[in-house]
């Protein structure tokens, strides 16, 4: 199995791989970590401020370019790798759910004082806007298995839809809520809540993104990675079976 | 500090190895005993079994160490391409050589689990006829509370001949009363309400020590446990009840300790 | 060299060695905070800082560092990178990209970890960061959240793309039966981070939380609970030591049956009882470390039963590692002393842990340096000794040089004599009653000379470990040439060039039938 080395080591110097879009993210996170510190421990917002103007051009100049370096090369390891990715994502979850059962579970007195009434409707309409999200990115997919392009890209937008008009009923939902003094730091239930649906929101926000990454390819309708797609829509369907649990637990326990 | 005589171990390591059966048994033997109503004072059990237990341990640790060290030495290279000359195992044997570990291991775990479950039944076992004192700790003092409505900072006076146990909470950070001499410790924290208990049998003083991270002057926060004799306390908590009525604090009520939840609680409260 | 290529690079190898690097200058440093607090301890009272804050500091530091910082990069960093590829015969890892951005994220985790030292309010809130005093103190708390979080991403994304890459890279023939044990134990350690760094994520985020954004979680007065931290804590963190003892046992099968030229005793066991065992026991024994907590009394009953049991698959690796040596033919290499080693001192760490698996002993212990103690042997030194192991061995193959044997023992020696100077009196003051934690042990006068001398001890244990990262560095420079395969090993690594190139191999390598990693006699 040994083979000429001197041939190999010569003609392997000329080309080891580079990128330097990891570095740039990693840094702007630097920054980001940097710029939490300085507001909220040291008090200095105009620090905070130039840092996180450091931290968001890095990590957006990061994302971009390491997305149009790397789109359409996949060698389609990206689907199982998701399914690694989801089962940390959901433990992330869970964690927060063990911890609200453990603070609640122990306590006589729950909901503890200061709360108030949720709204019951609101959530099952947010609940039929995602579960629609989940269904039309599925026969998006279907389309695009078939080959029809054009089909396609018109589910794939309304998957879109559907996603930006639920963050924005979730929006609407945390300002009365606020605006009815409701806020993060009422009680331990308050912040719960606010804590479990921010980091579901956060998960809309990172499934859109997503989607807004493979947009370009789909509205020119060329280079359509089939394994970029699939990775999306199965976060996509992830983020919609969290819902159920948030909302189970959260709205209607 | 406290050095503890060996008492049969030898026959106990060996015993280990029988199993599960013979742990069940010796189990069921103890708790038969610590039906009676006399005291179990855990400090004792906690002396005895840490031994038994370093000494199979130790008895574990030599085992392998040995055979390590006879494969070691049995097998150094003798010429630069010489390479192992280990027997391929069978089928059957590579099975053997699983499953009959697992047994052994498993019993020796179970035989420590029961003697382990037995000792912190003693520890849970808190007798009926005791003195009760609250505890609440904080950056950096214990304050007690005795049921009388007696105060006092960083030293518990206790009668000696008594179980005493300590209703603790705290009114900042985690804290740990730690009473080496006795063997226990168990953290305090705002919001729940731990417990635990001793026997002082014999007048004199312990160290109490906290044991959990609380802050920066976490290694200065150290008080006594001064046990007395049951004459010297008496007259003792004669004096402090009547410079509290002299104070004309109320007596009995008002202790430290905030409404909490109960953490674990013991068998019988 | 061409400085570029190696900050932006995406190939594995080199990712490993960035990795090898940062970690080692953690571990410098944080071994250094221990030779301050070492010093700090050697008499009663004031020492080398008369404020208490430093020493908490350096312990903070010391503890969060070496554990994050140098043991689970060093080991699923560095090792994992350089190793995994080469040895299923991969040209790089399934995602080269995302692992790049591993490296520099753990790059920034560490430089926000060590920044203790350049900032104002540094954290003082141990590795564990315990609210409700996380909460409270005017140390820097977020520091240690986001260090904790950066460096958890950068794990969860590695462990992805290792899973990623064994699953579908493997070079034809190289099944699942034919995988290096090393492979084997990183695997199970990324299924443990996967599972059990975001518990960990979401604990350190809470208290950031609640400390600087007004959450409750902990807060008793508005139905909080300072108990709810504790338990998500050592959710992840005690299955973290496994994180770290998978890997680093998984070295020692390589050098052990490398450097004795012998098959690892009974294969199947190891993987299937050994590595399964751990990670299915690893999730349900965090409650030993919470004996003390005022934990109910079914957690800590059902605990101590499972701590216990851990007991057996660690055994069935320890009975194979042993086997291994039966009639083997052992060469007395620098790697081989310091593997030899992690057997008999883990031996003492691991047997030490039993006693801390039950409750009703842990009452006394809990909390004392005989904890210390333990761990210590267990991870500071077996632990150590195998990252050790893993760099001598691995050595030649990734400098294609050859470091000093004569100092390689020198260094071994010194490290094994102070190790257990050091940490074995640790384990005798706990006993009797030495609390951890402690800046000052003025009530406690009766253990200074025991103090004095683990003092002296460190000095010793650290020169050990400072002659061996110096006689990498020279190796690495100017050390001999070592060819292709000095050890005469058949695990794949060593059918390449000395370093490997990019790409690793012009063609995908592929193995004869009865090819094994551990196939040292023909037939
Ligand atoms: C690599 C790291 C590592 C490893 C492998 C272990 C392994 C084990 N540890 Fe340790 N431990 C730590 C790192 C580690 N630990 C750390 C860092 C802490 C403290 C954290 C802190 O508070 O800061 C700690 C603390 C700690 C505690 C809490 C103490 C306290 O705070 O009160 C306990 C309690 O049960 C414990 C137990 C064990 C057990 C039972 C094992 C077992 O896995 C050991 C199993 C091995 C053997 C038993 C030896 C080999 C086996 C045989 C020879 C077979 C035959 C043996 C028998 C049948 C008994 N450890
Ligand atoms: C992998 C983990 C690891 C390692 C390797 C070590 C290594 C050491 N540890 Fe540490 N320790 C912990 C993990 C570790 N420790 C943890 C988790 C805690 C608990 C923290 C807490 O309570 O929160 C702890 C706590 C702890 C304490 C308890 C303090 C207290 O409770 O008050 C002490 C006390 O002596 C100590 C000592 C030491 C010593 C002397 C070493 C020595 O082995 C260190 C020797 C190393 C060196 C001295 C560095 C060598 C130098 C170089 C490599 C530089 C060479 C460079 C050039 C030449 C250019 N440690
Ligand atoms: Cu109180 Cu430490
Ligand atoms: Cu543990």
């Amino acid at each position: 199995m040994a083979y000429d080395a001197h041939h190999a080591e010569g003609h392997a110097h000329a080309h080891w791989d580079t990128s330097v879009w990891p570095f740039v993210i990693s840094f702007g996170i630097l920054f980001l970590a940097v710029a939490f510190s300085l507001h909220f421990v040291y008090h200095s917002s105009f620090a905070a401020v130039l840092s996180l103007g450091l931290a968001f051009p890095m990590i957006i100049a990061g994302v971009a370019g390491w997305t149009s370096e790397a789109m359409g090369k996949g060698e389609g390891l990206s689907y199982g790798a998701m399914g690694w990715f989801i089962l940390a994502e959901a433990m992330i979850f869970i964690s927060f759910f063990v911890a609200y059962w453990y603070t609640k579970l122990h306590v006589e007195v729950w909901p503890p004082a200061g709360n108030v009434t949720l709204p019951k409707v609101l959530p099952l309409v947010m609940t039929f806007v995602l579960v629609s999200s989940s269904l039309t990115i599925h026969y998006a997919e279907h389309l695009l298995h078939l080959g029809n392009k054009a089909g396609f890209r018109t589910w794939y937008l309304l998957t879109m839809v559907l996603g930006a008009t639920f963050l924005g009923m979730s929006i609407y939902e945390w300002s009365h809520l606020i605006h009815a003094g409701f806020t993060i730091s009422t009680n331990a239930f308050s912040t719960i809540f606010f804590s479990v649906t921010g980091l579901h929101g956060s998960h809309v926000v990172v499934g859109l993104a997503i989607f807004m990454a493979g947009l370009p390819s789909v509205l020119r309708g060329t280079d359509i990675d089939e394994g970029f797609m699939r990775t999306a829509g199965l976060y996509w369907h992830f983020v919609d079976i969290i819902w159920f649990f948030v909302v189970s637990q959260i709205y209607f326990w | 500090m406290h050095k503890q005589h060996v008492k049969g171990k030898m026959c106990r390591a060996s015993a280990a190895v029988c199993g599960a059966v013979l742990a069940a048994s010796s189990w069921a033997a103890e708790t038969a005993q610590s039906a009676a109503p006399k005291i179990n004072d855990p400090a004792r059990g906690w002396d005895s079994l840490w031994h038994e237990v370093i000494v199979d341990i130790t008895i574990i640790g030599i085992l392998f160490a040995v055979v390590t060290a006879w494969f070691v030495f049995t097998s150094r290279r003798t010429a630069g391409n010489q390479t192992g000359a280990s027997p391929k195992l069978s089928a059957a044997s590579a099975v053997g050589w699983t499953v009959l570990p697992i047994f052994i291991f498993l019993s020796i775990d179970l035989y420590t689990a029961a003697n382990g479950w037995v000792l912190w039944n003693h520890y849970r076992d808190v007798p009926a006829d005791r003195l009760e004192v609250k505890l609440e700790s904080g950056m950096y003092s214990w304050d007690y509370t005795y049921p009388n409505g007696v105060r006092t900072q960083n030293e518990l006076i206790v009668p000696a001949g008594k179980p005493v146990m300590l209703r603790m909470t705290s009114r900042d950070t985690l804290h740990s009363h730690y009473i080496p001499d006795f063997r226990v410790k168990e953290d305090s924290m705002p919001g729940r309400v731990t417990y635990l208990w001793f026997h002082p049998t014999k007048p004199g003083e312990h160290l109490v020590t906290c044991a959990e991270y609380c802050g920066v002057m976490h290694s200065y926060m150290a008080g006594r446990v001064i046990v007395k004799s049951a004459d010297e306390y008496a007259a003792w908590m004669k004096r402090e009840e009547t410079q509290l009525a002299a104070a004309g604090a109320p007596a009995a009520a008002e202790t430290g300790a905030p409404v909490a939840k109960p953490a674990a609680r013991p068998k019988k409260t | 060299m061409n400085l570029k290529e190696w900050i932006f690079t995406t190939d594995h190898k080199r990712v490993g060695i960035l990795y090898l690097i940062g970690s080692l200058a953690a571990f410098a440093v944080a071994g250094i905070m221990a030779l301050l607090m070492r010093a700090e301890l050697s008499t009663i009272g004031p020492t080398i800082t008369a404020n208490p804050t430093n020493y908490n500091v350096w312990l903070y530091t010391h503890g969060a560092v070496m554990i994050l910082g140098f043991q689970i990069p060093a080991l699923t960093g560095f090792f994992a990178n350089f190793c995994i590829p080469l040895m299923i015969g991969a040209k790089d890892v399934a995602f080269p990209r995302v692992n790049a951005l591993s490296v520099w994220l753990f790059y920034v985790g560490v430089i926000l970890a060590l920044a203790t030292f350049f900032i104002p309010d540094p954290p003082d809130i141990m590795w564990t960061g315990y609210p409700p005093y996380s909460t409270i103190t005017t140390g820097n708390t977020a520091m240690y959240s986001f260090t904790v979080l950066i460096l958890g991403f950068a794990s969860i994304i590695g462990g992805v793309n290792f899973l990623t890459t064994v699953a579908y890279m493997r070079a034809p023939g190289i099944t699942l039966n034919k995988l290096n044990i090393f492979v084997w134990c990183t695997l199970g350690a990324f299924v443990l981070q996967l599972i059990f760094v975001p518990v960990l994520g979401t604990a350190v985020s809470l208290i950031s939380m609640d400390k600087y954004l007004g959450t409750n979680f902990f807060d008793p007065a508005k139905g909080g609970d300072v108990l709810t931290y504790q338990n998500l804590f050592w959710f992840y963190s005690h299955p973290a030591v496994y994180v770290i003892f998978l890997p680093f046992i998984g070295v020692v099968f390589e050098v052990i049956s490398s450097h004795a030229r012998s098959a690892v005793f009974n294969y199947k066991m190891v993987v299937y009882g050994g590595i399964g065992g751990i990670v299915l026991l690893a999730g349900e024994v965090w409650v030993h470390h919470l004996y003390v907590s005022g934990m109910a009394d079914w957690l800590r009953i059902g605990q101590m039963v499972t701590t216990l049991m851990i007991s057996i698959p660690v055994g069935l690796m320890m009975i194979s590692l042993v086997g291994t040596l039966y009639k083997s033919s052992i060469a007395f290499t620098t790697p081989m002393l310091y593997a030899l080693g992690v057997v008999f001192l883990f031996l003492i760490g691991g047997l030490t842990g039993i006693p801390l698996a039950v409750p009703s002993l842990t009452l006394a212990v809990s909390d004392t340096y005989y904890v210390v103690g333990h761990f210590h042997y267990v991870m500071a030194v077996a632990g150590t000794f195998a990252i050790f192991a893993g760099i001598y061995h691995w050595f030649p193959k990734f400098s294609g040089r050859m470091y000093n044997e004569l100092w390689g023992k020198i260094g071994f020696w010194l490290t094994f004599i102070g190790s257990n100077v050091v940490f074995w009196t640790m384990m005798d003051i706990g006993v009797d009653g030495m609390p951890r934690r402690y800046y000052d042990y003025a009530h406690f006068p009766q253990f200074e000379s025991a103090h004095q001398l683990m003092t002296a001890g460190a000095v010793v244990l650290g020169l050990g470990f400072a002659i061996a990262v110096l006689n990498w560095i020279i190796g690495a420079m100017k050390g001999p040439p070592a060819g292709d395969n000095p050890w005469g090993s058949p695990s794949l690594e060593w059918t390449t060039v000395s370093p490997p190139p990019h790409g690793n191999w012009p063609s995908p390598p592929s193995v004869a039938d009865d090819w094994h990693p551990y196939s040292y006699r023909k037939g």
